[in-house]
Order: structure tokens, then sequence, then C-alpha cells
């Protein structure tokens, strides 16, 4: 399955990097910004979310727990 | 129902991540002459560590993007206003890439203590610091005495007990 | 040693890593300084040509407070008012069920911030007409010591009860369990990137009770692997913001979501933000093209006629079928003073069986199109 080949692989790549170029907590002003996390507005990836299980198969990705619904 | 498979990656991932959390190596070992420093300051003159020797010296490292610096602002100001004549001088050394943003925080959040800028980073990275904001207490004669990294609604009143034992305790 | 755990267990002994962690210096997550409360407003119309599909209204509002300094609680509410027509197979017009439904639904989440990492437990409960669904989670963090590597981890578990208002079948279940695992990389101080992969299993009643001949499997595996990275532009002081998904579930349904976003802000607090989304997916295994018996005609499956087994797995739903889709959409964002955020957003979506890529995609179904608006406000305190 590829799961099982993926994540060692992409784990062991960003491991990896550990060493190479850490970036220090005061270089961190850019990744503050809003836009630059990888949360979003909360309401608006429901919808999204929401919108595409609905009319699409695939489900989910970025988060677990979400629940259900009858969803026509 | 979980499979065993499952199970043993999240284990591994645990483990990994423990391992990465454990070096807990701290900046600075205390009792180690402070690094010294020289920063341009606000109103054109510079800030320099040496010419401070004799007082107790806060240098708190913050930056305009960062949001418990906001908090620790006022909290800061009182404390020179309250220990400044004992011989507190805090510093406020700027990490802002952009020392205009620096000044934007400042127009909105004033200080009353001496501000210096270091956009290039030399200074944290000589003090070996950590997190944003991050404040160290270097004693009279120029030897680390506390440091401490964040700030939260319960620091304050422990660090303020540091520095008035740095100070000589009682009044 | 290697053992089946059951969702309490794992839960437990993750619980148990995440406090055994060494304190030190440095905080990775703070917990939220500022409380926030979120209204927002979606209007969603689809339609194929000759036919308005779904229209659905939905107000929500969301809640997000800092509590007790190393705690913080959140909160929605939402309510869906869905109407409209539905084919009951494929793209077929006539005969398209007519229906109406309110949606209720809520969740809640409370998370403890220590000093590496946090612990977030949460459940949600929905409600419609015909669809209960009840879900509980729980998802930690766990920083490296500099603050640039931090891994996820989540479990959740769903149990959802099916009454159809035409009572196809009566009092039905489903239930499912899922878990995710995913790390996020802080790579220059101008990028951060991200890779989670989770895993649904899931088991009870998968048909859809308004379309003929649907018949699912009971059960569902499903697997995601999503990589996103967002990147900051020096020169226009703009983000970009990439995401790839893979998606694969044992219906065979294969699909792939590409998606990007550039948020530029400009002046006087504006931001506008385009965005596009290609996405892609293969037909489950027992979907079947709109080719129909011999004698019979639609709806009947091919060989229905002939006694094939009434049993046999089955799906005329186009949402199984294999198609490409393209949204295109524009948000446009005000700052107002310190504390209000208001935007406006709006898409254009489009799913068409041509679209499908690297293979043929399902022939003989109308394409959808689907019309998105949103309106939100938000104010910090």
């Amino acid at each position: 399955m590829k799961v099982r080949i993926f994540f060692p692989l992409i784990a062991s790549a960003l491991l990896a990097q550990a060493g190479c170029t850490t970036v220090q907590p005061w270089e961190k002003g850019k990744l503050a910004k809003p836009e630059m996390t990888f949360g979003g507005d909360r309401l608006e990836t429901r919808y999204a979310d929401h919108i595409y299980t609905s009319r699409e198969a695939a489900a989910g990705g970025a988060g677990v727990g979400g629940g259900g619904c009858g969803c026509n | 129902m979980m499979s065993a498979r499952i199970t043993r990656m999240l284990r591994t991932a645990i483990v990994l991540a423990a391992a990465l959390a454990a070096n807990g190596a701290s900046a600075l070992d205390k009792g180690i002459p402070a690094p010294q420093f020289e920063l341009p300051g606000k109103d054109g003159g510079a800030v320099q560590l040496a010419k401070l020797q004799g007082r107790l010296v806060y240098v708190d490292f913050w930056a305009s993007w960062c949001g418990p610096c906001r908090q620790s602002f006022p909290w800061m100001n009182d404390m020179q206003a309250r220990y400044g004549a004992r011989g507190l001088q805090v510093v406020g050394v700027n990490l802002d890439a952009k020392s205009d943003d620096a000044r934007r925080f400042l127009a909105e959040t004033p200080a009353r203590f001496t501000i210096a800028f270091d956009p290039a980073g030399a200074t944290p990275r000589a003090y070996g610091i950590k997190g944003m904001p991050s404040s160290v207490l270097i004693g009279p004669d120029g030897k680390v005495l506390y440091e401490h990294a964040g700030f939260k609604e319960a620091d304050r009143a422990a660090l303020e007990q540091v520095i008035q034992k740095a100070l000589g305790g009682e009044k | 040693m290697i053992s089946k755990q059951t969702p309490q267990e794992l839960a437990a002994s993750l619980l148990a890593a995440a406090l055994l962690l060494p304190g030190v210096q440095a905080h990775a997550d703070e917990p939220p300084r500022n409380g926030s409360i979120s209204l927002r407003y979606l209007d969603y119309a689809d339609r194929q040509p000759g036919l308005d599909r779904i229209h659905a209204h939905s107000p929500s509002v969301s809640v997000t407070a800092p509590v007790a300094g190393d705690w913080s609680v959140e909160g929605t509410l939402t309510a869906d008012d869905v109407s409209g027509a539905s084919p009951r197979y494929h793209t077929a017009i006539s005969g398209a069920s007519h229906m109406e439904d309110e949606r209720k639904a809520g969740d809640f989440a409370v998370t403890r911030y220590f000093r590496r990492g946090t612990l977030t437990a949460g459940a949600a409960y929905s409600t419609e007409h015909d669809y209960v669904s009840r879900a509980l989670s729980l998802n930690g963090t766990l920083s490296s010591e500099d603050n640039n590597t931090t891994w996820a981890f989540g479990l959740a578990g769903s149990r959802d009860s099916i009454n159809p208002v035409n009572n196809v079948v009566v009092d039905e279940h489903k239930r499912t369990v899922s878990v995710l695992a995913g790390v996020t990389r802080v790579l220059t101080p101008n990028d951060i990137a991200q890779l989670t992969l989770t895993r649904t299993n899931g088991s009870g009643y998968y048909n859809d009770p308004y379309k003929l001949f649907d018949n699912r499997p009971r059960s569902r595996r499903e697997n995601t692997v999503l990589l996103r990275w967002n990147h900051y532009v020096d020169a226009t002081g703009g983000t970009t913001r990439l995401g790839y998904r893979y998606y694969s579930d044992s219906f065979r349904i294969r699909a792939h979501t590409l998606s990007g976003e550039y948020v530029q802000p400009l002046a006087n607090g504006w931001t506008i933000a385009p965005e596009l989304r290609l996405y892609t997916q293969s037909a489950a295994w027992f979907y079947y093209d709109p080719v129909y018996d011999a004698t019979l005609g639609a709806p009947f499956p091919p060989g229905f006629s002939n006694g094939a087994d009434p049993n046999r797995l089955s799906s005329p739903d186009q949402r199984l079928s294999g198609f490409g889709a393209v949204t295109v959409g524009l948000k446009v964002a005000r700052e107002i003073g310190k504390l209000w955020t208001v935007d406006v957003k709006v898409e254009e979506y489009e799913q068409r069986g041509s679209w499908r890529l690297f293979h043929d995609g399902s022939p003989g179904l109308a394409p959808l199109r689907a019309r998105v608006l949103q309106v939100g406000l938000t104010r910090r305190w």
C-alpha cells in the first residue's frame, strides 16, 4: 500500500533536514502572519469540506473528527 | 478497528517526537559573563551593555509580530518605573527585520525604557535565544542571573520576584 | 510488542506519552491571547443543463476563547436549509426527487496547552430529518525544542443513525474510526510545509436511499495523503498556499486534488485572494454507466431482466462516477480597526466526466455546475 511506503520516506526526508538550516525564533516574523499558517478561517474551511464531500467521493485530509451528514 | 501497522506508525512517531524534544540545553549558563553588545538606539544614540555595568539589566528580546510582546510592554514599563531608582534598567532589543514595523508597534504600545535595534539578529544568536519573547537578567557584575522564554499572565509575579531578589530584597 | 489496541487504549497511551515529555524552556504553542467570534453565511446553488438542483442557505457562528491561562475552548453552531431536486439515477431529469430538509449541527472542543504541545478533545453532533451523526475526537501536537518541527496525532470516531423519509430502510447505522498522523516543518523564514496522513475505517450503511439501485458495500476503508506548502513572496508581500491531496478507498476510487490560493494584502487593510482547485476521481468499481437493461430500459442496470443477482452491488450516483472538476474563486477581505474583519467569497464549480485527468471519465452524465457565495464577519476581543 502506498501509505506504508510514503510515510517513512517523507518523514525521513523531512527529518534529514533537521540538521540543515535551522530557522531562529526571531526570524519567524513572516511565518506568524495568519495567511502563512495552515489553519485558515475555521468556518470557511468547514463550508468547503462540507460542499466537496457532498459532491465528490474523496473526503478529508487535513483533520479528523468532523462527523457526517446525509448530505444530498 | 485499528490495524497493528497504524499503531506501530503512531508509536514510532511519538518516540521520534520525544527524541526531538529531549534536548533541553538552556540558552546560556547562569553565572557566565553576558555577551557584550552595542546597538543603535531609538533616538539616534547607541545602547552599549558595557556602559550599563553596575546596574541590574533586564534585556528583553522582542518583535512587532510577537503576540505576547504586546502584553509584556506595559509590565516592563511598570518594572522600569518602580525599580529604576533602585538600579534596574530594562533594555528592549528589537529583532524586526524591518525597523519600520518596530516603530509602528512602539507608536501603539509605547515603551518607557531603553530600546535598541538589532535587525541582523547577532545579539539573540550570541545569547542563544530559543523563543520569542525571551528575557535575560544580567547582574551589576555583568553576569547572567536568569533567563526566561515566553510571557504569560502567570509569569508577571514570578519575574517581578526575581528582580526584587536580585535588587537585594526588602522595600 | 505489537498488539491490536482499542481506540480507547490507544488514546490513553497517546495521552500518557504526551504528558511524559520533559519540560523545556521555550514555549511551543501559546494559547490564543484573544478570543474571537465569527459569523458566516453560505448560499449554495447547483444545477445541470435543464434542471436547477440543490439550493442551500447556511448561517453559522463560531466562538473561540482562551480560558485560565493554559486552556482554550471553541464552539460552533450551524444550520443548513437545503431544498431542491436530485436525480434518482445518473443525471436523469425526469423522476428527480424533490426534497427539503433542515440540518442543525454543533461542535465543541477543549484544548490544553503544554510546554511542547497541545491536546484537544472534541465532540460533534449533527441532526436532520433522516440522519443523525455523533462524533468524538482527540488530537495532539508535539513540537521540537526549536519549534521548527511539529508532529500531529489524531483519533476520532463517529456513529450515525439513518432513517430515510421514504422508509427504504429503517434504523440503519454507520460507524467510523479515523486516525491521523502528520508533521509540519518550518523550512525557511518564508516557507512552511505540512504532510498529513489519515486513515478511516467504516462499517454500516453507505447507500444513498433516495437513489434507485443504489447498493453499496457495508464497509469502507479510506486513506489520504495531504501535502501543503505556504510560501511568502518578499517582492509582493503576498503568500502562495498550495496543496495536493491523494485519496484512495476500498470502493476503488482514486482521487487527486490540487489547490492553490494566492493571498495578497493591499493598502488600508484590504486583502484579495484568488483561488483555483483542480480535482479528478476514478469511478467506484460498482458504479454503472447510463447504459441500461436491454429489455426494461432506464433505470435498470444491464442484466437485470436476465436474472442477475438482485443483491449485487451497484450505484448510479454521479458522485461515484469518474470525473474531473474545477473550482475558481475569489475572496475579498477588509480589516476594520484592530478588532473587526469582514470578507466576501465567491466561487464557481464545474464537474464533468470528460474532464477526468489521465483516464477516461464516466460517459453520459450531464455536467454539474455550482455557484457558492459566502459572507463572513469576525470580531476579536
